[in-house]
């Protein structure tokens, strides 16, 4: 991941998904240095596997539909809103900005 | 037969018309762009045959919406006989046998024939409006889908049908998990039949799920972009992708279990795969199963509580972006279902890092919708009031499973009433609860009419009353050790504070009919409002465009109220300076009005009675 690819409003998104990672990574950790059980080649490849995949696959997918969302985001003239049409859009005067910059406004 | 099928053909060509309101590639009236619905599927038949035949998306909806109510009924009544039977130690009402038929048809035909089927109502309904797409992507496929859905039923129900018949075969006393080997070794012909019954709806699951993720990546409206495409159809996709790689490994795993069961095969059998073999197939769908119920129902919330809280839903992209997670993660954690099983303890500690992970993207969701209703103007109307208890119920569902999730813990209240408590907050306050916010959230565009508002916030305050009451006391039951599946507790005193729990049963039982007597009422209010309720002519009847939360559906329900002639005629001029006016409302969360706190969104004042 890289700016290029991702802007700092997506990677501040994509960060909601680095924490279960950061977790997953964790736990790699302690297994691998204060597990109290023995040691046993297989057993510790199907347990880290489990977490390691799991964890990969979650960077994939988030890795993909983050630049999916940020790349058609680019491509779009006049952001609507999410499940609004134009026509909604432009009576209801909803300004025409990325849900990411909308939101901060609540706070 | 032959004669059977000339004559089936004979009526089919002498119904008029009947494929004619299919949508065809090249027919400029079904092509024609964003929200051609009704150009799409004009000339529809009437009566029986329009919905025998029908491959109208939103048809196909209310069909899938009439079968998971009918299915809701006979789950509730399945479950109101065992609490009634519970209220007591010993066996009174009922035979054990019997109730664990109960107990088996209940969580099967909540979950199969309840729950994927609403959630399959409101995404075929409501998917192609949203997204601007005329129809589904493969409308008899999607129409095949759902007619597997009645046989499906029949069958996992056969063996109830079957009692007073002098045959030998009754309903399967397996519970919905099907363990082998219980499930191997039970003679009854039933156990097939429910089966049989169940693969068919794993069938019209995945054909479902590959109609949606069809539809949503290429029946999009040109403005519909990943960027902007709705909460709704997104949760609705990624479950559409759990069911493609969980409800297959679900069939495979049924297939080799009849296998087993009546060809001596020996999949789950001691001597060949084992029974853990069994649990670990079935959980690895079954985990996603939980994701498959309640994304999509999320998905519902994130979509209707914005509307009633003046703005928009907070942290959009993170809501997408968790959902994503949530379901990636979900295929990571099956084995939390089976700590008390005797695997091995280093693979037992993965899934327990990978379950306490997925707390996380559920946790955001909740942050979200909290954050989304902080200084927000809110509306306590029927959908607002459910969303805000799925919410509440979500917090101690939630939260109880992240304990479960921890391993010492589990091993100490597995097969309790705890869990049962744990799940039920999610599948009866969370998902059932969102369903019916949707109905009433949705009611005046599948109707054409209005709810009465009375009513249904008699059946929000019953459920929820209900729900807390029923299933808080089954959290107290499990730390006192009552044991979940159980047809009788007639224990030694010595062992548990047996006074105790059999006044947390009788509780548990007030409060399930509290449930039930609130459906009741639910029930009631939607039937007698379809039928005699006013007629609603204001396309906003929510009012949601001073807000700018007018969505597509409600878009498209104007343009069918103009088509039809019965829109409210409006003073014009000023709407636009109220929507002005309500941008800066919207965008602070500002002020609230009066007015609006106090009243349930206007609509029923708004509904117009016709004089027809």
């Amino acid at each position: 991941m890289s700016d290029r690819i991702f802007d700092r409003e997506t990677l501040l998104d994509l960060t909601v998904n680095v924490i279960p990672l950061g977790i997953l990574v964790f736990f790699v950790g302690a297994y691998a240095f204060i597990g109290s059980f023995p040691d046993d080649p297989v057993i510790v490849l199907i347990q880290m596997s489990i977490i390691v995949l799991t964890g990969v696959a979650l960077s994939v997918l988030t890795y993909f539909s983050g630049k999916a969302i940020s790349g058609a985001e680019n491509e779009m003239d006049d952001y609507i809103p999410a499940g609004y049409s134009e026509a909604d859009a432009e009576v209801a005067g909803v300004p025409s900005e990325p849900e990411s910059d909308a939101s901060d406004g609540a706070e | 037969m032959g004669a059977l099928l000339v004559g089936i053909g004979a009526f089919l060509a002498r119904t008029e018309n009947w494929r004619a309101y299919a949508p065809l590639a090249g027919d400029p009236a079904a092509t024609g762009g964003s929200h051609e619905h009704e150009q799409g599927h004009g000339h529809k038949p009437s009566g029986i045959i329009r919905w025998l035949t029908t491959v109208d998306h939103k048809d196909i909806g209310v069909l899938y919406g009439t079968y998971g109510v009918i299915a809701f009924l006979w789950g509730g009544v399945a479950v109101l006989l065992m609490r009634l039977e519970l209220t007591t130690p010993t066996s009174t009402l009922i035979e054990p046998s019997l109730y664990n038929a109960l107990l088996t048809s209940h969580g099967i035909t909540m979950l199969f024939l309840f729950g994927t089927p609403i959630i399959a109502a409101f995404a075929n309904y409501f998917v192609p409006l949203l997204i601007g797409a005329d129809d589904m992507a493969f409308p008899r496929i999607n129409a095949i889908a759902f007619w597997l859905l009645p046989p499906g039923a029949l069958l996992i129900w056969a063996g109830f049908f079957t009692i007073p018949l002098p045959v030998d075969i009754g309903p399967a006393q397996t519970s919905w998990t099907m363990y082998a080997p219980l499930s191997a070794q039970q003679p009854n012909p039933g156990v097939d039949l429910m089966m049989l019954g169940l693969h068919l709806t794993g069938v019209s699951a995945t054909m479902g799920a590959i109609n949606f993720i069809a539809t949503i990546f290429t029946e999009r409206g040109e403005n519909v972009t990943w960027a902007n495409l709705d909460i709704f159809s997104w949760t609705v996709l990624t479950q559409s992708g759990l069911i493609l790689f969980s409800f297959p490994l679900l069939g495979s795993a049924l297939i080799m279990l009849l296998l087993d069961r009546n060809f001596g095969t020996t999949f789950f059998a001691v001597e060949g795969g084992g029974p853990i073999l069994w649990q670990h197939l079935f959980w690895f769908f079954g985990h996603p199963e939980v994701y498959i119920l309640v994304l999509p129902m999320m998905g519902l919330v994130s979509w209707i509580l914005p509307k009633f809280a003046g703005r928009k839903l907070f942290g959009f992209k993170f809501v997408v972006y968790s959902t994503l997670a949530i379901g990636v993660l979900s295929f990571g954690v099956w084995a939390h279902h089976m700590f008390g099983s005797g695997m091995d303890p280093r693979i037992r500690a993965s899934f327990m890092a990978t379950s306490l992970a997925i707390a996380i993207p559920s946790a955001v969701k909740t942050f979200n919708w909290i954050t989304t209703l902080w200084n927000g103007r809110i509306r306590l109307t029927a959908p607002m009031l459910f969303c805000i208890g799925f919410v509440s119920n979500f917090v101690l569902g939630g939260i109880t499973g992240v304990f479960l999730a921890a391993i010492p813990v589990n091993l100490v209240l597995h097969e309790t009433y705890y869990v049962v408590g744990h799940f039920h907050y999610i599948v009866m306050g969370m998902i059932a609860f969102a369903g019916f916010g949707a109905i009433y959230y949705w009611f005046p565009i599948v109707t054409g009419k209005m709810y009465q508002k009375t009513l249904a916030k008699w059946h929000f305050w019953l459920s929820m009353i209900g729900v807390n009451i029923t299933f808080f006391s089954m959290l107290l039951m499990g730390y006192l050790g009552m044991p979940r599946r159980y047809a009788t507790y007639d224990f030694n005193p010595a062992l548990a504070p047996l006074a105790s729990v059999e006044l947390l049963h009788q509780v548990t039982t007030f409060g399930a009919f509290l449930i039930g007597l609130g459906t009741l009422v639910w029930l009631w209010n939607i039937v007698q409002s379809w039928a005699e309720g006013p007629e609603i002519t204001d396309p906003d009847p929510w009012n949601t465009k001073r807000d700018g939360l007018h969505g597509r559906e409600f878009a498209w329900f104007e343009e069918q109220l103009a088509a039809d002639g019965k829109l409210a005629t409006t003073d014009g001029g000023e709407a636009s300076d109220a929507s002005r006016g309500s941008s800066e409302l919207r965008s602070d969360g500002g002020e609230a009005d009066e007015e609006q706190l106090a009243t349930d969104g206007d609509a029923e004042e708004q509904a117009q009675p016709t004089d027809d």
